[in-house]
């Protein structure tokens, strides 16, 4: 094996399964774009990514989560009370440096809360967050008590609807945010932590990585970029009501599970480029059901299968894999 | 005093009656009618629907392998709707109940064929479903509510005898009572702690880890559907968010009963005392006229505070045992 071939062993590549999705993604676009005329206009393509960009971001926190082995339900109600506090600032022309400071710093320390449950008192990732999302929700209640914020008009707001070269800017960003974190998650010790750490937590801590650490900064990213997906929503909307962000964990889920990251046993897989694509279908899928007129209350279902189809495709090759294995050492 | 604590830390049981005591005595002082036989007696029944979904969601945190059924709020919700759709479309209360129940197994079926047979882990499977059951009691009842069932079936959940509800009586206890038979004296239950303790030694006990496991799904499922049917007779309607919330209850009330959430720790009776102190203050909380959200928020915490409670106790028990050698 010469330089090259060791080297190509050390660049991690986007596994089988990313390709799975990417092939998913493209017969679904086939499909819809057979089934309703309009579905395939440059328009309708601009309508989904601004209005999906909040699932785009999340999912990048969750990706990272769930490649640990953990699950945040709390994102949802995370991003709702940033959103409230944002719009509070902005009623009381707060300067916008500061808002957005302020908005990321409460997002990772949100999420910190998260990281020190479940890292220092060794508590199970989901019984933390669906405990943290219940409290954020009636906080949410509190601070809006009933009312809607209306009428915000953040200087960032041109975001959502601005085009560059033709292509809308959200789109570009959100590109660039998913090759910082591809290039982070794949080509630096950070992320190499991660994914080892995901893979196998007994062996990551023999070899010296701090895996409650690593536990405690992956919620906050996610919190962070909770956050940032709340500064992306009011710019979308320049509203925030009641219910804000009460579907956004289980699109989140569904889009990186549809993505190749399975949770819990399957961590080392997955990557950011699965959830894009996983992003992309659960996006297309929400605008397929509405263009061809199927009932909106059926959404969940749909995603819910989506999420209960493809952890089972993963486990039926996952198990033929490590059969496959066995076999081998047995012989 | 030292000794008191330990004996407090040790058992479970004591810690709880403690706490139930305590809160009798701040409900009390917030509300002089609190303590009261009749109105105690009366607040069981908010506590029904809570009871036997919190024993399906105990049993299935017992058997392990992160075992953990997120579904079944929406599967009460689904079970309930089909309830009160059999009802609409002419079969009588009867036999709406027997499909009510045996779509309740069918549905704790598909959550065991894909935790047990295809191995998915627990938490996603069941949130997958979750969504699945919940949209489609949504869609099947339009969102509006299903009402109109024939004046009888109030009998069931909205009537009491010897001052004690009917649903109580009729249902709740005799269906306790059945599980605690089938898990303390029976093999299966033997079967679900040992899965629990030690997956390897069971596997080598020659459990059939995957018929078990798939039972312990289904009687979840079968516990949810009882538990709508009680509900709907109590509400008089069949609501798609007859579940919403409770799975998050459900989970509460386990874990502050005492059932480890890794699998094998725990005891049921925990559970029912669990159940009684979280609906007592959920009522209290009515009573003080505090909005509901704020009681889902109140689980959470008491969610994490129990969570570090059983870390902490463990770790106290251990110390003090560690010393006394």
């Amino acid at each position: 094996m010469g330089v090259r071939g060791v080297f190509k062993k050390y660049v991690p590549k986007p596994g089988r399964r990313e390709y799975v999705t990417f092939l998913l993604l493209i017969a679904e676009i086939i499909l819809f774009g057979i089934l309703a005329p309009n579905f395939l206009t440059i328009d309708n393509m601009i309508r989904v990514i601004q209005n999906n960009a909040e699932i785009a971001m999340v999912s990048l926190g969750m990706t990272i989560v769930m490649l640990l082995g953990g699950i945040d339900l709390s994102v949802g109600s995370v991003m709702g009370v940033i959103a409230i506090l944002i719009g509070y600032m902005l009623q009381a022309n707060v300067n916008i440096f500061i808002i957005v400071i302020a908005a990321i710093g409460i997002g990772i320390g949100v999420g910190f809360v998260n990281g020190f449950l479940v890292a220092k008192f060794n508590i199970p990732d989901m019984i933390v967050t669906i405990a943290t999302m219940n409290i954020w929700k009636a906080v949410i209640f509190a601070l809006l008590g009933g009312k809607w914020l209306t009428g915000l008009n953040p200087s960032w707001a041109p975001v959502s609807r601005a085009k560059f070269l033709g292509i809308p800017v959200l789109l570009l960003l959100i590109i660039a945010v998913y090759a910082v974190f591809y290039y982070f998650l794949m080509y630096r010790r950070f992320g190499r932590y991660i994914y080892a750490t995901g893979c196998n937590p007994q062996s990551a801590n023999l070899s010296g990585i701090n895996i409650k650490r690593i536990k405690l900064i992956s919620y906050c990213i996610s919190g962070g970029i909770a956050a940032i997906a709340a500064m992306l929503y009011i710019a979308r909307m320049g509203s925030v009501e009641m219910t804000i962000g009460s579907d956004l964990p289980i699109a989140c889920i569904a889009a990186v599970t549809i993505g190749g990251t399975g949770a819990k046993g399957n961590g080392k897989r997955g990557s950011v480029i699965g959830t894009l694509a996983g992003v992309l279908f659960i996006a297309f899928l929400k605008n397929g059901i509405v263009i061809l007129g199927i009932p909106s209350l059926l959404e969940n279902c749909f995603i819910g299968l989506l999420i209960v189809i493809s952890v089972l495709f993963d486990a039926v090759t996952a198990g033929g894999r490590v059969i496959k294995k066995n076999r081998e050492v047995t012989a | 005093m030292k000794r008191i604590a330990f004996s407090i830390a040790k058992s479970r049981t004591k810690f709880l009656l403690l706490l139930f005591v305590v809160e009798l005595i701040v409900l009390s002082l917030i509300s002089p009618y609190f303590f009261d036989m009749n109105n105690l007696m009366q607040v069981t029944q908010f506590g029904a629907s809570l009871t036997l979904l919190s024993l399906g969601e105990a049993l299935v945190m017992i058997a392990g392998r992160d075992g953990i059924d997120i579904s079944i709020g929406s599967a009460m919700s689904l079970s309930g709707v089909i309830f009160g759709l059999s009802v609409m479309n002419g079969a009588g209360i009867f036999s709406a109940t027997i499909i009510t129940l045996v779509s309740g197994i069918f549905l704790g079926a598909v959550n065991g064929s894909l935790v047990a047979v295809a191995k998915i882990p627990a938490l996603i499977a069941t949130l997958g479903t979750q969504y699945i059951y919940g949209s489609l009691a949504l869609y099947l009842t339009g969102g509006i509510p299903i009402s109109g069932f024939p004046d009888g079936f109030k009998a069931l959940s909205l009537e009491s005898t010897f001052g004690i509800p009917n649903q109580i009586l009729f249902v709740v206890i005799p269906v306790t009572a059945l599980v605690f038979i089938l898990v303390y004296k029976m093999k299966f239950g033997r079967r679900v702690y040992l899965m629990g303790t030690n997956f390897e030694a069971a596997k080598y006990t020659g459990i059939k880890e995957k018929k078990v496991r798939m039972c312990v799904y289904i009687l979840a499922g079968l516990l949810a559907s009882i538990s709508a049917v009680i509900n709907n007779s109590w509400l008089m309607t069949a609501r798609a968010d007859a579940g919403t919330g409770m799975e998050m209850q459900a989970i509460t009330v386990a874990v502050l009963g005492g059932i480890g959430v890794a699998g094998g720790v725990g005891h049921l009776g925990g559970v029912l005392i669990g159940v009684i102190i979280i609906t007592m203050m959920n009522s209290g909380l009515q009573i003080a006229n505090i909005n509901s959200v704020w009681q889902l928020a109140a689980l959470g915490f008491i969610l994490v505070l129990a969570i570090i409670l059983n870390h902490t106790m463990a770790r106290f028990v251990a110390n003090v045992e560690k010393n006394g050698e």
